[in-house]
């Protein structure tokens, strides 16, 4: 080593440093910390970031051929080492080192080493040679990996998984309330700090078993109490207090999810119960339901592209053309009735027919070349054309329209004709057809025969009548 | 390139900042940008006229709202929160340790004794949610099913002014923009050939305060998202009908003059309140045809008619105002607030009360049905409610049958129905005295960003920035309050 007299204490510094790293190393499970060291860990997080950005700046000029300035080695070197043992530090403060814990330890002392071992032949012969290249190749590979297990220990092993993998579980027909419900909000929210990488106030929450150990605090759950259980309680105090959980600057749990673990632990918190072992009148049944809700937006993902030229072409001042939310290619259309009517500004809707998936033509002089075209909306989940003077013979063009969900022809002339073409319209939810020429008894034997379909065949005789009586407030009696 | 959604105030004034902020980053990234996107300048201005903000957020419940606003604020007391113990301890000092250092008005604050008053009027449960609704509401507690009441209001305001500012724009203080407002300015109009956020207004005989049109004002937003007052009678919007001897086709000429010298002026100043201007007497151009349309119920039938009731024929009525605010939605405006002053009932409550609601029950609760027919209430949300409540003790005179009740803040009473809100659902609950909520608060920021999600927007993201900040309905506060979403 060829090192001028000024910086040769820097090498026994480092030389130190390594030593002592090693020895850290080797006899990780007989070190106990002193309280102040222990906190000198804590510095980790903020110096991890110098020899990253420093050694990769010299493993760049290295591998370029260009010189890599001593003083830019030796900042490098110095921060991969002390990074390196105040990590050391902290990850004594797990109790069990995990997987992932253990390979960010040794990989980053790797690259505290690897870099050591270039400083050690910097400036000599072999300092040219492909040793030295080999130990840059290695650095950016260590360095990748550690920075990649390091965050998983910090953010969670999915962190950095694609999100259509993280996309949530479906929940099954009768879910087991442990395993596809509360084990999935605790992995959402939870087990990022609770697992066996960081065990935050020594509790695991990545199982059941550890999950009804408790930690540091106690015992997380009582079952059947959730106003008593820890977890509970912690969930319910406000955010700006110490013991909130999960604590600032992570995803808070929604009502939902909150309800949906107060009810486990009243039911007795077993990771056995299913959905079907409890009343339909537990509040967990509705949770269930409004779980499963599918996000309206995705069913509309694979509809094609519509230029917002195209809807600006389409429309009028008396057509109003909406996307359903943001750029959504789900089109919502509704028509009112221009001062001259042409059938063409509703057949021009065909250059978007895949697109509409709701349409209000009510009170629109529709005739045969229209309805035809609506015909053609195939994914239409909403249409009113009621007060439209459409016929049965034309009604016939919305058979194809599966997944219909709600139709309004009120006011309208269809007859008995139309309920062949209701009746197939299985998507159908909501049909509103007061003031047809359908017959009471013909809707409902369609009733009979689809008792899932909510139908709006005008007001109720007895609250009509109690609206029509001349009011009467009740006078309160003298008492 | 413009990530920031919301639009500057004055866009083409550039100040030193702008243009140096502009020149270094800007000019930058415009470069990058037109790089890697090359088709990103093609894109014309007009696109981004007419979907300015890439809204709503996310698939709505509620593509409209008839707010049935109860001026003067009815008593929650009388109404939805039935109390029996005020009848049990009737004429008892009210618990200090219920008051719990409540500011009370100039009109109690003096009082010597806060003696319980129970209500002058039965409740009953009604339908099968079990609803407590009071005698005096016998219509609506025949949509017991359809409606949800919320019982577990509450806001900081004790006077009027203040306490329906604050309903109206999310902020006591005046200025701001009205709700209706803000859903124009998010979510545009449905129905070009109307205004999207339309008034009408009512009175009953109970005591009344003032409506000024500052309840209805768009603000620092573009005044196209102003509220339109419509008025009963021959004119419903003030100067819209031409003056005799003027036919459409002139009036059509005069306008694409007007226009053209209006873009002139455009040009030179970038005054973009010129541009909504042009827009204003397109619009107004179209409404002349619209308006009367949309106003002329003698095509009703007479079952809509007694549904409503006989009120409803006469023009200014709130029965009249709901079977119209039911023809507006069906022609898309987006927001229709109807205003029933009287409700500022200090004393002779019992009387007072039972008249205000004759005038607002059945028309209320014949809105509900009447969309429910029509398959309205899919995508239709109705709210009925006050600025505030009314406190549980007597004011003036102890006497149960003419008493009076002052403001009171902590707890009242609104219901709801249909656009996404969970139907014959009873939320949230005060303490026995009816004074605090002890269970699910809902603060006015709450109530606006619950409105806001049901329509699609998010209430943090919708914003507007004005004097160096950027302005929400919500302010800083409000959360969405999922359990009564459907």
């Amino acid at each position: 080593m060829t090192h001028t007299s000024k910086s040769l204490w820097l090498d026994y510094v480092i030389l130190g440093l390594s030593i002592f790293l090693i020895f850290c190393l080797l006899f990780d499970s007989y070190i106990e910390l002193p309280v102040i060291l222990a906190w000198l860990g804590r510095w980790h997080p903020v110096v991890l970031h110098f020899p990253i950005v420093l050694l990769l700046i010299a493993v760049f000029l290295g591998l370029t051929g260009k010189t890599v300035p001593r003083v830019l080695l030796l900042a490098g070197v110095l921060s991969a080492l002390v990074t390196a043992i105040s990590g050391f530090f902290l990850g004594k403060e797990a109790l069990v080192k995990g997987d992932l814990l253990y390979w960010h330890q040794w990989l980053g002392g790797g690259v505290a080493l690897l870099a050591s071992l270039w400083y050690a032949l910097y400036g000599t012969r072999q300092g040219q040679g492909i040793y030295v290249k080999g130990i840059q190749v290695g650095l950016l590979i260590f360095i990748g990996l550690t920075g990649h297990y390091g965050g998983m220990v910090t953010h969670g092993e999915d962190f950095l998984a694609l999100p259509a993998d993280r996309k949530k579980n479906e929940i099954p027909e009768n879910p087991n309330i442990y395993e596809h419900l509360v084990a999935v909000i605790l992995d959402e929210h939870c087990v990022s700090c609770h697992n066996p990488n960081k065990q935050k106030g020594e509790l695991l929450m990545n199982n059941y078993a550890d999950l009804i150990k408790g930690g540091e605090s106690g015992k997380t759950i009582v079952f059947g109490a959730p106003e008593k259980s820890e977890m509970i309680r912690r969930l319910h105090l406000p955010t700006e207090d110490e013991e909130h959980m999960p604590p600032d600057g992570k995803k808070p749990l929604n009502e939902n999810e909150i309800k949906v673990l107060e009810r486990w632990i009243a039911l007795g918190a077993s990771d056995t119960l299913r959905l079907n072992h409890v009343a339909n009148t537990e509040p967990l049944v509705g949770l269930v339901k409004e779980m499963r809700a599918p996000d309206p937006m995705e069913k509309w993902l694979d509809l094609p592209q519509v230029a917002d030229s195209t809807l600006k072409n389409l429309s009028s001042d008396y057509l109003t053309i909406e996307r359903i939310a943001g750029n959504s290619n789900a089109l919502s259309i509704d028509m009112y009735m221009p001062p001259e009517y042409d059938s063409s500004v509703i057949t021009n809707l065909q250059r978007v027919a895949n697109n509409i998936v709701e349409l209000d033509l009510s009170a629109i002089p529709l005739g045969d070349e229209e309805m035809a075209v609506i015909g053609s909306f195939t994914n239409l989940e909403w249409l009113e054309i009621d007060k439209t003077p459409i016929s049965d013979k034309q009604m016939e063009n919305l058979a194809s329209l599966k997944k219909l969900r709600l139709l309004k022809v009120f006011e309208s002339s269809i007859t008995d004709k139309s309920i062949p073409v209701l009746k197939n319209l299985t998507s159908l939810k909501n049909l509103y057809i007061w003031e047809t020429g359908i017959s009471a008894s013909t809707l409902d034997e369609l009733q009979r025969q689809r008792p899932g379909l909510s139908i709006e065949n005008g007001f109720d005789k007895d609250i009509s009548a109690f609206f029509t009586a001349a009011d009467s407030i009740p006078k309160k009696e003298k008492e | 390139m413009e990530n920031d959604k919301s639009k500057n105030e004055n866009p083409l004034k550039v100040n030193r900042r702008h243009f140096f902020s502009q020149l270094s980053v800007g000019i930058g990234s415009l470069a990058l940008g037109s790089l890697l996107i090359p088709d990103l300048f093609k894109g014309g201005t007009d696109q981004l006229a007419e979907r300015p903000l890439g809204l709503p957020h996310f698939a709505p419940k509620a593509k409209r709202i008839i707010y049935l606003f109860q001026a003067g604020a009815p008593s929650q007391l009388e109404t939805f929160d039935y109390k029996p113990t005020l009848r049990k301890r009737m004429g008892e000092d009210l618990p200090a340790s219920i008051r719990n250092g409540q500011r009370l008005t100039g009109m109690t604050a003096n009082q010597d004794k806060f003696p319980l008053m129970p209500p002058a009027v039965d409740f009953r449960q009604h339908g099968q949610s079990g609803t407590w609704i009071s005698d005096f509401f016998p219509h609506i507690a025949k949509i017991a099913d359809d409606i949800t009441v919320v019982r577990s209001m509450h806001t900081e305001a004790i006077n009027h002014d203040p306490a329906i500012t604050f309903f109206q724009t999310g902020s006591q203080i005046s200025g701001r923009p009205s709700m209706g407002s803000w859903m124009s300015y998010g979510l545009g109009s449905e129905n070009k050939n109307l205004p999207s956020f339309v008034v009408l207004t009512s009175r009953g005989k109970g005591n009344s305060q003032g409506l000024y049109s500052k309840l209805w004002s768009s603000g620092f937003l573009d005044s196209k998202h102003q509220g339109v007052l419509l008025r009963s009678g021959k004119d419903p919007v003030l100067y819209l009908n031409d003056p005799d001897g003027i036919s459409r086709s002139d009036k059509r000429h005069l306008l694409n003059e007007v226009s053209s010298l209006n873009k002139l002026h455009h040009v030179e100043t970038g005054d973009d309140e010129i541009e909504s201007r042009i827009a204003q007497y397109e619009m107004a151009y179209r409404m002349q045809m619209s308006v009367p349309d949309v106003m002329d119920i003698s095509k009703e039938p007479e079952s809509i008619i007694k549904l409503y009731g006989e009120d409803c024929q006469v023009p200014g009525t709130y029965a009249a105002n709901a079977l119209q605010a039911r023809r507006l939605a069906e022609n898309g405006v987006r927001f229709i607030q109807l205003y029933h002053q009287g409700w500022d009932q200090h004393g002779n409550l019992p009387n007072e009360m039972a008249g205000q609601a004759k005038d607002v029950d059945q028309a209320s609760a014949a809105l509900v049905m009447d969309l429910k027919q029509r398959g309205m209430l899919e995508d239709t949300l109705v709210i009925w409610g006050g600025e505030f409540g009314r406190g549980n003790y007597c004011q003036g005179k102890f006497d149960p049958a003419n008493y009076g009740r002052d403001h009171h803040p902590r707890a009242f009473s609104i219901w709801m129905a249909g656009g996404g809100i969970k139907p014959g659902l009873n939320y949230g609950q005060t303490d026995e005295f009816g004074y605090n909520v002890v269970e699910n608060p809902v603060h006015i920021n709450d109530f606006h960003a619950t409105l806001m999600h049901a329509m699609g927007l998010d209430h943090e993201q919708l914003t507007y920035k004005y004097q160096g900040r950027r302005f929400r309905l919500t302010d800083v506060a409000g959360n969405v309050i999922n359990d009564l979403l459907a």
